[in-house]
Formats: C-alpha cells, sequence, structure tokens
C-alpha cells in the first residue's frame, strides 16, 4: 500500500462532501445576496463568504485536476470580485447570473466525480459571463483612471488584482485553510510525484502572507476565524464506523442486561439462610457484583446515549436547500413565496435526516404551487400579496415534530371530492367528512392540480410522501382550514437503531414488536370474538377490529386456545388490527439488528433482536406484516377498512 | 476445464497443497477452504425464521452477532437429518458475509497436494457441479472440494427468487 502514492478516490470523497456543503452555503449567500438587490450594495460579509467559498472550490477543484469546475469557479469568483470592490453594482442581473453560475458548478461538480453527464450550454453561459465581467472590468478602469498599483499582499493565487490589507488577510485564511486541507490528507501531497496534487503543496508551502496585517485586518480576521471555528472543531467520520460502534455498543447493552440479571439471581440465593451459611463468601461477593451491574449500567447507558448523539446531525442540513427551491418554485409560478424557517439547529439522527429531505421538499413545492394563492388573488382577499410558509422543527418527548404550514386556500373539499369522483375512488352517494376527504389525497395517483404543472404534478403525489414517511416509523397529519392555510405535522422517531419493544410469544417463540405501533394489549374472550366473511374480528369501544393470528400468517402451527385469545392492538394509517399472540412477556429496550440479507426479504419482519438471556427474537414489521395479510386476503377488505 | 482457470483455482489454496476442513454430509465426504472457515460450533438453539426460504434453518446468536444458518442437506437435495451428538456449524466467512452450514459431522483438516485434485465430475450425488471445485483423492477416500461463495451466492438468488414469487 505504501507504494501507491497518492489515493485519489479518498481526495475525491473529501472534495465531493466538501463541494456539496460549500455549494450550498453559497446558495445560501446568494438568497440573502438577493435581497440586497433593492439597495443595490451588496453586505460585504456575503460577498466575502461567497467569494471564500468559490475560491476554496476552485482550489480544491485544481488539486484533483477537474479543470472545468476550476475555471467556472475562477470566473464566478472573478464577479463577486468586482460586487466585492464595488465596481459592478448588486443587481437582480448579477444576482440571476450567479444563480445559474451556482447551478452550472452543480452539475459540474457532479460530471467531475463521474456522477453524471457534463452539463449542456455551458460555454454559452461562460461566454455571458465573460462578458458581463468585461464590461464591468471596463466601466471601473474608465471611472477610476488606469487602476492605482495596489499590487503589493497577498497576490496568491490566479490573475485577479488583490489588493488591500483585508483581502490580504483572507488570503491568508484561506491559505490557512487550504493547509489544513491537504493536511487532514494522507501522506500523498507532500510527495513530489503527486502532480494533481502539487498546486496545494505550492500555496500551503507559502509562507502566509499579511498575517497581523494592520488593525483592521486583524479584527476582520479573527471575525471570520470566529465563524469558522465551528467547522475547525468538527470531524467527519464515515456513517460507517459510526454504525460499527453503534453495533458494539448494543452488544454492551445486553450483555449489561446479562450480568444485571445474573446479579439478581445472586441476591435472590444469597437470602436462601441455608446456602449462604454453607458458602460464606456468596454474601460479599454477591453485593459486589451488583454495585458493579449498577455502574456498568449507568455507564453503558451513557455511552449509549453518548453515541446516539455523534449520530445526531441538526436538521438545518436538510433545510438549507429548501429556500432556494421555494425561490425558484414560486417564480416559476409566479406567486410571491416567503419560507420562514425555525428549529433548523434540531438534532436527530444522521439516517433519517438522509430520508427526510425528499418528503419534505414534496410537501414544501406542494404548499407554493397549490396552497399559496396567486399575488392577485391573495390581495382579492385582503391577505398580503407574500405568501408564508412556515417550516418548523421542535423536540417533543422522544420524538422530532416537523411542521410546514402556509397561509394559503387550504385544502379544497369540493374539489377533492370531484376528483376522486372522478377517478372513481368513491361513489357520488357516498358521505364522506372532512377528515375522510382529507385522506383521499393520500391515495395512489391523486392529485388536484387541474393541470400537471411540472412542479409537483409529475405523477409522485402525496401517497409517496406518506409512504417514505411511514416507512422511517413516523406519523403525518394534515389539518386545512378553507381560505386559512394548510398545515403538514410529521412526526419521527429520533432514532431507528434502538427501540421499545413489546415482547410477545407464538407457539415457541418470541417476538418483539415495536412498541411505537401498539396501542393496547388485552385478552378477549372467545365468545365475544364473531366471525364476519371467514375472518374473526372484534368489537372495540364500538370500532370493529379484524383480527391477524401471528402463527397463523407465520405458519407456526400450534393449538389454538378455545376460551380466550391475547390481543395486541396495532395502529396502520388510522385503522386497527388485533395481532392475535400466545402471551405478553412484557415490554422491553432492544437493539435492531439486521437479518443477514443471505436469509433475504422476509414479509412481516424487520430485523432481529438479542435478548437479556442470549436467545434470539425477532422483530414484526407491523406495516409490511398487516399490508401484506391484507394482499394475501388473510383479512379482507370489508374488514380492513372496518365496516 | 481450461487448464488456466484450473490454476486459478489452485492459487486460491496455499501452494501446492490444498488445506481443506473435511465434513460428511449424507454418505460424501467434503471439504471446504479452510481460509473460508471461521469457526466451527456444536449445534446450539437455532431460532426459526418463518417464511423463509426451506434451506434456511434459522438464525443463532454467535457472541453477538446474527448469523444465519444454512442447511447443506436442503440444499442439495438430500433429505433433512435428525441433529445428532455430531451434528456441526462450520462458520464461514465468505466475502463479508458470515454463514453457518449444518453438517453431519466433521472429520479433519486435510493436506491435499495439488495433483491429487481432479475436475468435477458432470454430477456428484445430485449436486450440480457449479459448487464443486474438484474432487481431491486421500488414499482411497474421494473429498468433493465445495466453491463455498457460489453455494452462498445461489442461496441468495434463490432467496430473492422465492421472495419475488411470493409477492406476485
Amino acid at each position: 500500500m505504501s507504494d501507491e502514492p497518492f489515493d485519489k478516490e479518498e481526495f475525491v470523497a473529501y472534495f465531493r462532501d466538501e463541494a456539496e456543503e460549500l455549494l450550498q452555503q453559497i446558495d445560501g449567500d446568494l438568497l440573502r445576496l438577493e435581497e440586497f438587490v433593492d439597495s443595490g450594495q451588496a453586505d460585504p460579509e456575503i460577498v466575502n463568504s461567497l467569494f471564500r467559498a468559490l475560491h476554496t472550490i476552485k482550489g480544491s477543484s485544481g488539486m484533483l485536476g477537474f479543470t472545468e469546475v476550476q475555471g467556472l469557479a475562477h470566473k464566478l469568483e472573478n464577479l463577486c470580485d468586482l460586487l466585492r470592490k464595488e465596481r459592478m453594482p448588486l443587481s437582480e442581473g448579477s444576482v440571476e447570473i450567479l444563480f445559474s453560475g451556482r447551478d452550472f458548478l452543480t452539475d459540474l461538480v457532479q460530471a467531475a466525480i463521474g456522477q453524471s453527464a457534463p452539463p449542456s450550454g455551458l460555454n454559452e453561459f461562460t461566454g455571458r459571463l465573460d462578458q458581463f465581467v468585461a464590461i464591468y472590468n471596463e466601466t471601473s478602469n474608465v471611472i477610476e483612471g488606469k487602476a492605482p498599483d495596489r499590487s503589493e499582499g497577498g497576490n496568491a493565487v490566479g490573475s485577479e488584482p488583490m489588493n488591500e490589507a483585508e483581502i490580504a488577510a483572507f488570503e491568508a485564511e484561506i491559505e490557512r485553510m487550504l493547509a489544513e486541507a491537504a493536511a487532514t490528507a494522507p501522506p500523498a501531497p507532500t510527495t513530489p510525484t503527486a502532480n494533481l496534487a502539487a498546486p496545494a503543496v505550492e500555496s500551503a508551502a507559502r509562507p502566509a502572507p499579511a498575517r497581523g496585517n494592520g488593525e483592521s485586518a486583524d479584527a476582520k480576521k479573527s471575525a471570520a476565524q470566529g465563524k469558522r471555528s465551528s467547522l475547525a472543531q468538527t470531524i467527519r467520520v464515515d456513517i460507517d464506523r459510526l454504525d460499527a460502534l453503534l453495533n458494539l455498543v448494543g452488544e454492551l447493552v445486553i450483555n449489561r442486561t446479562r450480568i444485571s440479571d445474573i446479579a439478581t439471581t445472586l441476591g435472590r440465593l444469597m437470602g436462601d439462610r441455608a446456602l449462604n451459611a454453607s458458602i460464606g463468601l456468596i454474601g460479599p461477593l454477591s453485593k459486589d457484583l451488583a454495585d458493579s451491574a449498577a455502574l456498568l449500567a449507568r455507564t453503558t447507558n451513557e455511552i449509549q446515549e453518548s453515541i446516539m448523539k455523534v449520530r445526531m446531525v441538526p436538521i438545518g442540513q436538510v433545510f438549507d436547500r429548501f429556500p432556494r427551491t421555494v425561490r425558484d418554485v414560486a417564480k416559476a409560478r409566479g406567486k410571491e413565496v416567503q419560507l420562514q424557517i425555525s428549529g433548523a439547529d434540531t438534532d436527530l439522527d444522521k439516517t433519517i435526516v438522509d430520508e427526510v429531505g425528499e418528503p419534505l421538499m414534496h410537501l414544501l413545492r406542494n404548499c407554493v404551487d397549490h396552497g399559496i394563492e396567486a399575488p392577485d388573488e391573495r390581495e382579492r382577499q385582503g391577505k398580503p400579496r407574500m405568501g408564508t410558509i412556515a417550516l418548523n422543527a421542535y423536540h417533543e418527548g422522544n420524538q422530532i415534530i416537523i411542521e410546514i404550514s402556509d397561509d394559503g386556500g387550504g385544502i379544497n373539499l369540493d374539489k377533492v371530492r370531484a376528483k376522486a369522483i372522478k377517478n372513481g375512488l368513491i361513489g357520488t352517494e357516498d358521505r364522506l367528512t372532512d377528515r375522510e376527504l382529507i385522506e383521499l389525497i393520500f391515495t395512489p395517483g391523486f392529485s388536484t392540480a387541474e393541470e400537471v404543472s411540472d412542479v409537483s404534478g409529475r405523477g409522485v403525489g402525496m401517497d409517496v410522501v406518506k409512504r417514505n414517511i411511514t416507512k422511517l416509523k413516523g406519523i403525518f397529519d394534515v389539518d386545512s382550514a378553507p381560505g386559512q392555510g394548510t398545515r403538514f405535522t410529521i412526526k419521527l422517531p429520533l432514532t431507528l437503531a434502538i427501540i421499545q419493544a413489546l415482547l410477545v410469544r407464538v407457539v415457541d417463540e418470541l417476538y418483539a414488536i415495536p412498541l411505537d405501533s401498539v396501542i393496547e394489549s388485552q385478552r378477549v374472550e372467545m365468545p365475544d370474538v364473531r366471525t364476519v366473511h371467514g375472518s374473526e374480528v372484534i368489537t372495540l369501544r364500538g370500532q370493529v377490529v379484524p383480527l391477524l393470528r401471528i402463527a397463523d400468517f407465520f405458519e407456526l402451527g400450534g393449538e389454538r386456545d378455545p376460551e380466550k385469545v391475547m390481543i395486541v392492538i396495532v395502529g396502520l394509517q388510522g385503522r386497527q388490527v388485533g395481532l392475535v399472540v400466545d402471551s405478553f412477556e412484557g415490554e422491553q429496550e432492544i437493539v435492531i439488528k439486521p437479518l443477514s440479507d443471505v436469509v433475504g426479504r422476509i414479509p412481516g419482519i424487520s430485523g432481529a433482536t438479542i435478548l437479556g438471556n442470549g436467545s434470539i427474537s425477532l422483530i414484526i414489521d407491523v406495516h409490511s406484516l398487516v399490508s401484506d395479510a391484507y394482499a394475501g386476503g388473510k383479512v379482507t377488505r370489508a374488514e380492513f377498512s372496518g365496516v | 476445464m481450461m487448464a488456466e482457470q484450473r490454476e486459478e483455482k489452485k492459487q486460491q489454496y496455499s501452494g501446492e497443497t490444498f488445506q481443506v476442513v473435511s465434513f460428511r454430509l449424507g454418505g460424501e465426504e467434503y471439504g471446504v477452504d479452510i481460509s473460508q472457515v471461521q469457526e466451527i460450533i456444536r449445534m446450539v438453539e437455532i431460532t426459526h425464521v418463518p417464511r423463509a426460504p426451506r434451506f434456511m434453518e434459522g438464525v443463532i446468536n454467535l457472541r453477538g452477532q446474527l448469523i444465519p444458518i444454512i442447511d447443506l442437506r436442503t440444499r442439495f437435495g438430500m433429505n433433512r437429518a435428525d441433529h445428532t451428538k455430531s451434528t456441526r456449524i462450520i462458520v464461514t466467512d465468505i466475502g463479508s458475509k458470515r454463514v453457518g452450514i449444518v453438517v453431519d459431522s466433521v472429520s479433519e483438516v486435510l493436506n491435499i497436494p495439488v495433483e491429487n485434485v481432479e475436475d468435477a465430475p458432470e454430477m456428484v450425488a445430485g449436486i450440480g457441479t457449479e459448487y464443486i471445485q474438484g474432487v481431491g483423492k486421500v488414499d482411497t477416500r474421494l473429498i468433493i472440494l465445495l466453491d463455498l461463495s457460489k453455494v452462498i451466492t445461489s442461496e441468495e438468488k434463490q432467496a430473492l427468487d422465492s421472495v419475488d414469487e411470493a409477492a406476485e
């Protein structure tokens, strides 16, 4: 391995992560910049931040030989430079060209790392960009006369004229960051053979110029560093490594339970006088073990919590890209919309953060497209022309709540009804409550948009949103008031790795049912179990609940108790189903382990867990169990829909 | 079989001898590459996985790790046998997958010189040649050398197929 001089793959992975983050930041900066368009004066902080991000992308893409990315980043950097030096006024045009530039840059990065084809229309765009820059370079030269010689200081990279102590400080900062990046990478960049890394080596090796170059420069630098410090103190860790760590903690948790069990048993033995007298040592030993077990339990809990926290990332990571989406969709649909985000620093598990982005994006598009009315229409209704969408996240107990609400027209129930009748989902005579009508929008293929827009009517409907949320063990809810707006509420578990479960026995095996889907468990006498269309049902508080015998579903055999059934009522999409088991074995916190892919996917089973005594319990996937039983005719449609 | 393919296979083994763990299944004696064998354990309680493919015996807990267990008899179309005192689970490590296989009994570790290994005959006791790397001769004994990675991959494929069938 040591004769491998340059592990490019690792660099590329690093570059991809870094570029993604920076492009995100550029997006945010541009959005903030746009707010200053009216004044024609850019906030220097924002322009500097943009400049810095572009510069970093330029540097690292150059290092990897991604010349196209480097070239475009350089041109955009020049444009920012004009803004920064106030040679170019901040206008809608300049912001727009920066936005397009940012999009091309994203495409180029994707193409460079081989994830997509190179974008088309790039040449036209760079032509436009060059023209743009040329105009202002000329005019500024005319206005200022021949640019005065201000070339001292950190003229570090490229051809753009660098001047002013402030910029020098910037350069120093950038050099420092590049040097850091080079240092964190494998030793490769320092080997002379590593041609690709050469620019980075160069800039890293050069003594940082202009450090402490005047007071104002220093102040600005430390301000910039203050902002950066939160980045500097974090490290990137491969999620697989965290998963491995979490797995080990899982083992620890299991063993902790086991040791506590042993300590308890020993404690009971100690109560046995005869035994205690015959082996005098058991007493103190047992007490030591109990103490030690308690300590182990506490430490393990803390480790478990810490690991869970390590996996937690702020949901803001996902939110960051929404303002841009909302802006673009609103522009495309001729609407005025502001997005208010709160709770972006609310933490949740990385795996959930990764999955929740798409559904949220879809909901936001929906709000802009269908929720918020056109500005004129809003004015007629006495609402402000600009619609508001609020995106809010917060913790509640062991869950995270994400709310998206708009002040638009609400869900038009008449349209929903008409559409549902047209699509044959309901009959013309059917009387549905408002609630049931709203539920209809989650039916596959349902869309009330009058024309299929390219924004949210792409055949992907609310049903997919709901399914994705359900997959994350989340709950999805909608409230809507005509003329006042719509609110979507999503409740998600903080983590998917460790859950509370109800253990049940079926024939010879223990199964774990995730507690979040359990509504209640109870014993029902056989005479209270009725049969409808050949399937068993019970009536629970006036509601008919179909029963599903787990032993039958899993083809386990076993004998039926002629006198009673033990039932776990689970909730699923607002319906209830009673799972019939042999006995309840208590609640427990369990660590979810996936079944090996050699086993394949088993309907009704989501994984397994190892219990305190070392035995294995399979985890029931309530969702797939019920839908499979439903599809396989084990529960009939009529019963499932609660008729 | 092409000569170079033979060569390639032989190179997977250590130098000039095949070092294999031999075991019995039905009336035959089999061998697996010792480097693929993680450990050999006595029968433990196997947790049945309902609606899994037939050859999946279930899963076991091996020091906190879930290991799927494959019944080779079922896989090779033999009759199931009751577990006895000599029944063993060979825990194998193939690629990144850890899988246990149930065998009638484990015999010994054998060194089989390369020149004593023949290509697989067309059919061996009902199991397809795709799982067989060759047949080794040790004195008068014939050892069927299994290619476990093939066994596992096709198990997987079969498992997927059966799930797809169930989905239809």
